[in-house]
């Protein structure tokens, strides 16, 4: 790539050709201040206060839109410079309410840090005080209209990163507002809630409302880990203040690009279920806290007696990688029980699963067969709608009614498979998306298209890829299990999954939190809650992704490692 | 020389920024060694001196007839004046009263708060009308801004001894800050 010269205050920086003075700039390790700037989304110069001056040219240039040539001369912080920004500054602070005390963002605001940074002491002009509407009739977060200042980030992001179209904006001028879709309430519009606006926004205008007035950036921390909600792994950082989980954000490092969905950024956080923080042993008919020698007394001789046939093992492939090794080394290994997976599995395992997120970026032609990524793997859903924006074509071949199916350019029924097998022959750079709704004939039919298109599987469980390394299957009944261990952790049972199952003469759950299982169990052994355990699983790209501990266990929880060793230990 | 002399004075004020000022504790002896304290609304004499002062210090924001009759008397008495606090640099939390119609702010606050029995809205001859919440400088002309809410007593004694000295005090870095 061509390289130009120039010069940011007198400091000689050799840029790409194309890039823009900010980018420039940066390589220079020269602060330029921004605003509707976004380094994830597309620069759109609508705030001014990134505005610079270019030696030989009359007016001052924004930096985050304005192209480098060569030779040209900047000043980024000249008193022209300062002068103009203080401006912009008193134009922005005139417009609304952005009276600091009493908002929420006071101390993470990038509106204040500016005008801290050019030390604005008092306001040019008096605010007009507009009386400006909050939209709270969303479940999880708010816009506050008056502390708005139009940078559209929100709106780029929902329309280039989460490829929803939601915001807009309505009027013109000083009556400029966001808006959704046709001009609706947020409740009522086609906002999804998967909060990349909320992420993007530099003011207090969009706010969470479970963690607002918490902590500020100063105040808490942040742990690098990645969502199991399902088996996208998608990287989020989980912001942790006193021993709690305040939100979650996305880390815009990783194969999501900084967009999550409800299921991962706010849904774990609204946990309703009663947790599970000490063992449970069944005396007299009652389930009655117990010490964990006393479970793992009950636990071992429960197993004794239904021993050796009559033993069966069940996990959830929401369970981390270490803890299901662990779990199927003593089931399988040591005890030489059958071990099965509680979610239903995919069926075609026969398929690869070679294909990514950028992979769908990059395609011409999307096959969704047999699923709903916009219901189950919804961050690649919106990843697809992205595609689509771009011009890639979807067909969508379900047997169901989909979500997916209002953006699909054809949608077929599964005895149709055939057809979009031979367009998906004749595209350029495919990619097939799976889900489990596909029976073995069908899958086979699309294992034509190998080598050809890239894989992804919508595996019905976060690490079902690590069930299917381990052989674990669902089971086909429980005719003759005496006794029944389920690995469930956090998973929410669901219809279907314990397919005719009666209650064994012994049953152990492993839980984090209180279930219709749970309180059917002889002995119920505390899981660790989704924060607190630590390990990694397989997610639909075949990677290992890493899951840390965020908080410590505020119960007796122990890890699905921890319980096996002990369990070892007592059974020999 | 004698010492430059100190007045300040509260308008539509929560008492917050003169509790800051109190907050210097033992700096307030090193001011007073700079400088006197002719009047503040928290000691026996209320008003400053009509022969003037160096630096007039006010909180709150502009709310009624009398706080414009508080802030003009103020500036017409001291050479350099201070505007504390975010009520009177921005007119701060009060300016929220501007979002509302009077009439309906005033039912609210006199009539309709719970814990009111019999209320009503006094309306005595002797009392400042309500007009539109502001900061001062939209009334008079202000010298130094020293926002916060309050600010802090690092901040007011930064502000303070400056002045006492015979400089005017720059307001930047932690000594700036908004909530």
């Amino acid at each position: 790539m061509s390289k130009v010269n120039l010069k940011i205050n007198g400091k000689t920086v050799q840029a790409p050709a194309g890039s823009t003075i900010l980018e420039a700039a940066r390589l220079a390790e020269v602060d330029i201040p921004v605003l509707c700037h976004h380094p994830k989304l597309a620069n759109l110069g609508s705030c001014r206060i990134c505005l610079v001056e270019i030696a030989r040219q009359p007016n001052l240039h924004p930096a985050c839109t304005y192209p480098v040539f060569e030779g040209m001369e900047v000043q980024t912080e000249s008193p022209r410079v300062v002068e103009m920004r203080k401006f912009v500054l008193d134009m922005l602070f005139s417009e609304r309410n952005h009276h600091c005390m009493y908002c929420e963002m006071s101390g993470d605001c990038e509106l204040q840090n500016l005008a801290y940074r050019y030390r604005m002491d008092r306001w040019s002009f008096p605010s007009p005080h507009p009386h400006m509407p909050v939209d709270a009739t969303r479940k999880y977060f708010l816009l506050d209209h008056s502390r708005c200042i139009l940078c559209r980030r929100c709106l780029r992001a929902c329309s280039d990163l989460a490829a929803n179209h939601t915001l807009g904006v309505k009027n013109r001028g000083a009556d400029t507002m966001i808006c959704a879709d046709m001009d609706l309430s947020f409740g009522e519009s086609s906002c999804v809630s998967c909060g990349t606006c909320l992420e993007v926004c530099p003011t207090g205008a969009l706010v969470d409302r479970r963690s607002a007035y918490m902590g500020r950036t100063a105040e808490v921390q942040r742990v690098r880990s990645s969502c199991a909600a399902c088996s996208l792994g998608c990287g989020v950082e989980l912001v942790v203040r006193g021993g709690q989980v305040l939100r979650v954000e996305s880390d815009w490092d990783r194969h999501n690009e900084g967009v999550l969905c409800v299921a991962g950024r706010f849904e774990p956080l609204e946990q309703t279920r009663e947790k599970i923080t000490r063992p449970l042993v069944r005396r007299d008919g009652q389930l009655q806290e117990a010490t964990w020698v006393e479970a793992l007394d009950a636990l071992v001789s429960g197993l004794r007696q239904a021993a050796p046939g009559g033993i069966r093992a069940v996990t959830s492939g929401a369970v981390l990688s270490e803890g299901m090794n662990e779990f199927v080394n003593f089931f399988k290994g040591k005890m030489g029980v059958p071990v099965h997976l509680l979610e239903p599995a995919l069926a075609g395992s026969e398929l690869a699963a070679d294909g990514g997120l950028k992979d769908v970026d990059a395609a011409d032609f999307i096959l969704v067969a047999g699923g709903d990524p916009l219901a189950s793997h919804r961050v690649l859903g919106y990843r697809i709608k992205r595609a689509i924006d771009k011009g890639a074509e979807v067909w969508l071949v379900s047997g169901k009614e989909t979500e997916m199916a209002h953006f699909a350019a054809r949608c077929l029924g599964l005895a149709e498979l055939d057809s979009a097998v031979a367009h998906c022959m004749e595209s350029r750079s495919p990619v097939v998306v799976y889900g489990a709704d596909l029976t073995a004939r069908e899958a086979g039919r699309l294992a034509r298209l190998r080598g050809k298109a890239r894989f992804i599987p919508l595996a019905p469980s976060p690490n079902g890829h690590r069930a299917q390394v381990l052989g674990l299957e669902p089971a086909a009944g429980w005719a003759g299990a005496k006794a029944l261990f389920v690995l469930l952790e956090s998973a929410l049972l669901q219809e279907g999954w314990l397919q005719e199952f009666r209650r064994p003469q012994f049953l152990a759950v492993y839980a984090s939190c209180r279930s219709p299982l749970t309180d059917q169990a002889d002995v119920v052994l505390p899981a660790l809650q989704w924060y607190e355990r630590q390990g990694t699983f397989i997610n639909m790209e075949g990677r290992n992704v890493d899951v840390h501990q965020a908080v410590e266990p505020g119960g007796e929880g122990w890890s699905v490692q921890k319980l096996f060793d002990r369990l070892s230990g007592c059974m020999t | 020389m004698s010492k430059p002399k100190i007045a300040t004075d509260w308008l539509a004020a929560c008492a917050g920024c003169h509790m800051s000022l109190l907050d210097m504790d033992e700096r307030l002896l090193q001011v007073l060694s700079l400088a006197e304290l002719t009047s503040c609304p928290i000691t026996d004499l209320k008003h400053p001196p009509h022969e003037g002062v160096e630096v007039g210090v006010l909180t709150g924001a502009v709310n009624s007839t009398t706080n414009i009759a508080v802030a003009r008397m103020m500036r017409k008495r001291c050479k350099i004046l201070v505007a504390l606090g975010d009520c009177a640099v921005f007119g701060g939390i009060v300016n929220m009263r501007n979002y509302f119609d009077m009439q309906e702010a005033l039912r609210c606050a006199y009539v309709e708060t719970p814990s009111t029995v019999d209320g009503f809205v006094p309306a005595s001859e002797e009392l400042g009308r309500p007009v539109r919440a502001r900061g001062v400088d939209q009334v008079v002309k202000v010298d130094v801004c020293l926002p916060g809410c309050p600010p802090s007593a690092d901040a007011i004694f930064h502000v303070l001894s400056e002045l006492a000295q015979g400089r005017i005090p720059v307001v930047a870095g932690e000594t700036l800050k908004y909530d």
